[in-house]
């Protein structure tokens, strides 16, 4: 598995720069899936689901799950996103929705969706064990990409990534569910007198982003190396920076999001103090909040 | 100024697809005690209809009662005779009502070829360019800012795009409320007496809500008066105009309107 973000022989503090600007591209996939997801399924349902972190790890543990029954864990990855679309709608139908029916505000249901949290990763603590896991996988060969040194697996990350960015280009850009999807986004009233069934369109969306987010939860396995019930706890953070940083609800705002985020902590750990390097994205965060609420490409008013 | 004769005319122009609209004792409101009370109104097939009233009256609250956002608590919505009392908004939307709000009436980070690609939702896929440029056609001044994105246009311009998003699945019904809310009173005006008439004569029938009464007048076939969420007077712009009532309470006095 891969070592801690000065882990690789460094003869020269260019070389340091350029290890860690290749540890922060591979955090920079991993969060990219999280919180496109993230930020399109805020959009869209309008529930800010910061139970998002603990449904990624339970994912993560399924795929564990069909990877110790002899699956390669990127086949395995699947199982990850359909354990991830169930979970998110069952939250959507047996949590949220409710609430929002009565009319719950939506910072009760921020504290609604902390609760869940903790008992989605007790339940995942309960059903898989305490001990930290590991998916069987192999690293492939080190290959030398525009001058940074990644393993075969790690390219493969960050290809998936890529495809996975596609993909929502895509789907939010050309197809009719996109259109609904931004329609529904922008404005639920207006977006139903265009005929939408919004509710149907809010539905899928928790299964498109739940797909997104248990996969995002398999990639941060394998990128991870080890990892427990609780291993999203602190990368929710990650998320919530990326997020806000390109703009709430805002897709393309958040890939950039976590571009800046995942190269912005790798490169600080490598340069000040490794244990602070969340920190970091959290400062970014603030700083961010401060100077320019609405983001780097968020144009809400 | 036009006339409410020269939109009555007009009205015998327009193809025959405006739907009736008809409230029976409808009470509406949010959920706590009710905003509007028994209101009972009723638009023909191609009418121009406005409803106008004081701050508060319920003249939204009634709107959205009719296209099915808020609450109907007793009482029946019928379109063309059909009773579509607590179906859902989106199916109303799919019986031909297009509903402008008064706020939040484009999607604003979308741009304007998009909105209008929304409005046109339910189309095939390969109708909607030509019915976007036809929508063009009828608000000519949208063409150039098709990129733009909502948010950024003028108060005028935007309430444009609004009826034009509308105007996309070619309704039966346009419902429109304060289209002149906030606008500059020349725009105002040009909203009324050109985008809104540029709707009538597309042959749908109209319901409007408006607060510049006497503008409104000028380009009805009839107008109800709401008050404390209840109608308290209805009729022709003539009518009105002739009722010293309405003019002392609704018109600030002056001369009557459309008259
Ligand atoms: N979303 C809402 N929730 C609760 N009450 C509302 C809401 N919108 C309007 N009201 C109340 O309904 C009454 C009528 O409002 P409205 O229908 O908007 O009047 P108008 O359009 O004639 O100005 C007002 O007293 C207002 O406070
Ligand atoms: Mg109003």
């Amino acid at each position: 598995m891969r070592p801690g973000g000065t882990g690789r022989k460094a003869t020269s503090s260019l070389s340091i720069f350029e290890s860690s600007v290749a540890f922060g591209l591979i955090t920079s996939a991993v969060l990219a899936i999280a919180s496109v997801g993230f930020t399109l399924q805020f959009a869209v349902t309008n529930v800010l689901n910061l139970a998002y972190g603990a449904v990624m790890i339970a994912a993560a543990f399924a795929a564990y799950a069909v990877n110790q029954a002899g699956v390669t864990i990127w086949v395995a990855a699947l199982a990850a996103a359909a354990v991830g679309s169930v979970l998110s709608l069952f939250l959507n139908r047996v949590i949220y929705t409710p609430f929002q029916r009565r009319k719950t505000s939506p910072i009760a249901l921020v504290i609604v969706a902390l609760g869940m949290t903790l008992i989605l990763e007790f339940g995942t603590q309960a059903i898989a064990g305490p001990t930290n896991v590991s998916y069987t996988m192999a690293q492939g060969p080190m290959l030398q990409v525009g001058g940074f040194a990644l393993s075969a697996a790690e390219i493969a990350m960050i290809g998936l990534s890529l495809v996975i960015m596609a993909f929502v280009h895509v789907l939010i850009r050309y197809t009719r569910l996109g259109k609904a999807m931004r329609a529904t986004a922008a404005n639920r009233d207006l977006a139903r007198n265009c005929g939408i069934r919004t509710d149907r369109v809010v539905t899928v969306t928790w299964i498109i982003t739940g797909a997104l987010c248990g996969i995002a939860g398999a990639v941060f396995g394998m990128n991870a190396g080890t990892f427990g019930a609780t291993s999203t706890d602190v990368f929710l953070v990650l998320i919530l920076a990326a997020v806000f940083l390109g703009g709430p609800g805002e897709p393309y705002g958040a890939m950039l999001g976590a571009l800046v985020i995942g190269v912005a902590t790798e490169v600080s750990a490598a340069f000040i103090v490794p244990d602070y390097k969340d920190v970091i994205a959290f400062v970014i965060l603030l700083t961010m909040l401060a100077v320019r609420p609405t983001g780097l490409l968020g144009a809400r008013t | 100024m036009r006339t409410a004769q020269e939109i009555g005319g007009a009205a015998a122009a327009r193809t025959a697809r405006g739907a009736s609209l008809r409230t029976e004792s409808l009470t509406a409101g949010y959920g706590g005690s009710p905003i509007v009370h028994e209101i009972s109104i009723s638009v023909a097939p191609g009418e121009v209809v406005s409803v106008v009233g004081p701050n508060g009256s319920g003249k939204s609250t009634l709107l959205k009662g009719i296209v099915g956002i808020v609450e109907v608590l007793s009482g029946s919505v019928h379109l063309d005779g059909a009773d579509v009392t607590h179906r859902a908004t989106e199916e109303i939307a799919r019986l031909g009502v297009g509903y402008v709000p008064q706020v939040d009436d484009v999607f604003a980070p979308l741009t304007v070829a998009e909105n209008l690609e929304m409005g046109g939702y339910l189309l095939k896929p390969k109708d909607v360019p030509a019915r976007v440029e036809h929508v063009l056609d009828v608000f000519p001044q949208l063409r150039r800012m098709v990129s733009r994105r909502a948010g950024k246009l003028s108060g005028g311009e935007r309430k444009m795009l609004a009826m034009g998003r509308v105007l996309m699945l070619e309704p039966a019904l346009v419902v429109l409320d304060e289209p002149t809310a906030n606008l500059a009173p020349q725009i105002a005006h040009t909203v009324l007496d050109e985008h809104v008439r540029r709707l009538a004569l597309t042959g749908a029938t109209v319901l409007i809500v408006e607060q510049r009464a006497r503008a409104v007048l000028a380009i009805s076939d009839r107008t109800y008066v709401l008050a404390g969420g209840r109608v308290r007077m209805e009729g022709t712009p003539a009518e009105l105009s002739a009722s010293s009532e309405f003019v002392e309470s609704f018109l600030g006095g002056g001369q009557p309107a459309g008259g």
